[in-house]
């Protein structure tokens, strides 16, 4: 543990620190449980199969109230939200932050 | 306060804080200090049900009429939000020992319900300060170097927001002859408005946290108490949207600023890395919905972002609570030292979660019937481009929220953690967390709960009638939640979060800062030093030849007779090291108590 988390652990109060037990509960266990390598091949599958399922319905189900005229075509919402999302965190983390990154205690606050 | 038939909710809180310092410290004092707290939100909550609407409780004071409850469809829908957040979050608190915590907390949201309630600029700036007070006071509470200087700042920067709200309505009561608190302008004039109406705008987009006067609240808010920031992240921001909405609907700037804040936070949380900061910015970031919705100003805009208002403070108090045990229990919310927890921390996972599928908004969590009706709204109005800005601030959200966090801190590819040392987290909390995860879901199922409440009916008349339960509206979400998900798939190596500080508009205020004290410093310092010469060489010499006359004359004359005059000197001096501390949060509760002290002799005098 480094100093700074010492500072943040100080942030709260309450009883003494007491370790809590050490054996994940049952529902701990059974979500270690899902994390299994064949079980995520599984689970893979399953959600890719959502996004198909959810891109076909797009197809099938154009909109027929579209608010910004380029919404109306089929589709259009799966590749908003895809290069959105990819752009933006493109942007962000390979763009932006490099030029505003600084050291965590550059202010001399910690 | 009171009348027969209003019971103003801020009363039993300010009287709860006042008498909770004073009992005892062990037995049953102390089991009654733990839960006396709950009995105002309680209060608080039935009377939010109970309150008819009118205008209660005016007072003359200063040969003004103060009205301190004006209760319609919009103060009732933010007061009974307030008092259900109030009740959750003293329910996460019942352990906190530090009592001084509860009574910063008590006063905080005391002053968040008296400005939603007040109907004019005097007993709203009232309240505006004791707000700003008390939630110093819950960031100071953290008690490291960190959070005491960080609560410095936040203090200063909401003065600076409490000056401006003030020259703007001290100036535009000059101009108007009144005080009372109405709209500024009638819809449809977007830039007009006197000067006064611009600096009690300014003064409320402090509080909102408006780019670019925000960055006092991601410097803060991460660094309050794990119990102290559940209750900022609902009141500060969620009473500067109230009053821009009473005040400022319609206000072409506001629309353009909420756009920009939606997304401008929506990027900072992409790129931190401390779990409470990313929620810090995605506070920026929603009530730049609120901010935009209010800005449009149609009915249904206004109508959304008086719901989603509703829907963020339980979500986001959530998201405080569950990220606040992660905290709790591991002492880090740093994303890059946690991972590997969601099988050791199960029921915060499933919490975390509830809260985060609420402000991505995915259907069945309240989200999906606060947000949408802002967007639908804005693109009725044809504002295109407000309304797909907060299309892409809530792809946005749903990358950093709703999977970067969780992924990072509780799986992050790491295996799980059995050799984490980890605090057990009390029942209280789990319970608080519970019940407003309860409300969200509930909210998300049948939205009329919260529609019913809104501040303008949902009628044909009103143009503002709105169905989010519709397949096409469920299928849009779906399409664009999942595919954003699966930009994170692809970039979840990309976005890992690593150690470090990005800097945000803080360094400006930093650097006005430092020019501010050196302009008063360095003439200061001056002429100090030449006031140290001539103290050195006149006062020094004086005070010594009156040292030694007093010696003689306290040796000759006074010893014996009056020896208790050096107790009293004594005592005096004590009083005075006592009162020059130099301790921030002593200075802060004096000038409050001067304050209190002064106005009481004004209203008893006059």
């Amino acid at each position: 543990m480094s100093e700074h988390d010492i500072s943040e652990a100080g942030a709260f109060s309450g009883p003494a620190v007491k370790p809590g037990p050490r054996s994940p509960g049952a529902f701990g266990a059974w979500l270690e449980e899902r994390r299994r390598p064949e079980e995520r091949r599984f689970w893979r599958l399953f959600f890719f199969g959502l996004l198909g399922l959810v891109l076909l319905l797009s197809l099938l189900a154009p909109n027929h109230h579209p608010h910004f005229v380029v919404d109306a075509y089929p589709a259009f919402w799966p590749v908003f939200g895809l290069g959105v999302g990819l752009l933006m965190v493109f942007f962000v983390k390979k763009i932006v932050q490099p030029l505003i990154k600084r050291p965590e205690d550059y202010y001399g606050d910690l | 306060m009171a009348t027969s038939e209003f019971l103003h909710p801020s009363l039993a809180f300010i009287i709860v804080a006042l008498i909770l310092p004073g009992l005892p410290r062990a037995g049953a004092g102390r089991r009654l200090a733990r839960y006396l707290p709950l009995l105002p939100p309680a209060l608080a909550v039935y009377a939010a049900f109970a309150n008819v609407p009118g205008t209660y409780a005016t007072v003359h004071w200063l040969g003004q009429t103060l009205t301190l409850g004006r209760l319609d469809a919009m103060s009732g829908l933010f007061i009974q939000v307030f008092a259900i957040m109030s009740l959750a979050g003293i329910i996460f608190a019942l352990h906190v020992e530090d009592r001084w915590q509860q009574v910063a907390a008590l006063f905080y949201v005391a002053g968040a319900m008296g400005c939603v309630l007040a109907g004019d600029f005097i007993s709203l700036f009232l309240f505006w300060e004791i707000m700003a007070v008390g939630s110093t006071f819950l960031v100071l509470a953290g008690r490291s170097r960190e959070s005491v200087l960080a609560g410095f700042r936040y203090f200063l920067f909401h003065v600076l927001g409490g000056l401006f709200l003030l020259a703007g309505l001290v100036w535009r009561y000059k101009a108007t002859q009144s005080f009372a608190f109405e709209a500024a302008l009638p819809f449809g004039q977007p830039w007009g408005g006197a000067p006064y109406d611009w600096l009690i705008l300014l003064g409320f987009c402090v509080n909102a946290a408006v780019v670019p006067l925000h960055a006092w609240l991601p410097d803060a808010y991460p660094r309050g108490t794990v119990t102290g920031s559940v209750f900022m992240c609902a009141f500060t921001t969620k009473t500067a949207v109230y009053v821009l909405m009473r005040g400022f609907y319609g206000w072409e700037v506001l629309a353009v600023a909420g756009t920009v804040m939606a997304v401008y936070g929506v990027l900072y949380a992409s790129m931190e890395n401390n779990a409470r900061r990313i929620l810090a910015y995605h506070i920026v970031s929603q009530v730049g919905y609120m901010v935009a919705g209010i800005g449009v100003g149609a009915a249904m805009t206004i109508n959304g972002a008086a719901a989603h208002a509703y829907a963020h403070i339980l979500y986001k108090g959530l998201l405080f609570m569950s990220v606040g045990a992660v905290l709790f229990s591991t002492g880090t919310a740093r994303l890059d030292e946690l991972g590997g927890l969601a099988g050791r921390l199960p029921w915060v996972m499933v919490l975390y979660m509830v809260a985060a599928l609420s402000i991505s908004g995915l259907p069945v969590f309240n989200g999906f019937i606060s947000k949408t009706m802002t967007i639908a709204g804005a693109a009725q109005e044809h504002r295109t481009w407000i309304a797909l800005g907060l299309e892409v601030a809530a792809v946005g959200t749903f990358v950093s929220v709703g999977l970067k966090l969780p992924y990072f801190a509780f799986w992050g590819g790491k295996p799980l953690d059995m050799k984490r040392e980890l605090r057990p987290i009390p029942a209280n909390m789990y319970a608080g967390m519970a019940l407003l995860a309860g409300l969200c879901v509930a909210q998300g199922l049948y939205p009329d709960l919260l529609y019913r409440c809104l501040p303008i009916p949902m009628t044909e008349a009103n143009h503002n009638l709105y169905q989010p339960w519709t397949a096409w509206n469920v299928l849009q979400a779906l399409m664009l939640l999942g595919f954003a998900g699966l930009a994170f798939y692809f970039m979840r190596g990309v976005i890992r979060p690593h150690a470090g500080l990005n800097l945000d508009f803080d360094w400006f205020y930093r650097l006005a800062g430092r020019g501010l004290l050196a302009l008063i410093c360095r003439p200061a310092a001056w002429f100090d030093s030449i006031w140290g010469n001539v103290y050195r060489s006149l006062g020094l010499a004086g005070l010594k030849l009156f040292a030694a006359f007093t010696v003689f004359f306290d040796k000759s004359v006074i010893d014996g007779v009056v020896d208790n005059s050096a107790c009293g000197v004594r005592g005096l001096g004590r009083l005075g090291a006592v009162l020059q501390s130099g301790r921030l949060q002593q200075y802060l509760a004096m000038m409050v108590t001067f304050i209190v002290v002064i106005l009481a002799l004004i209203w008893y005098l006059g």
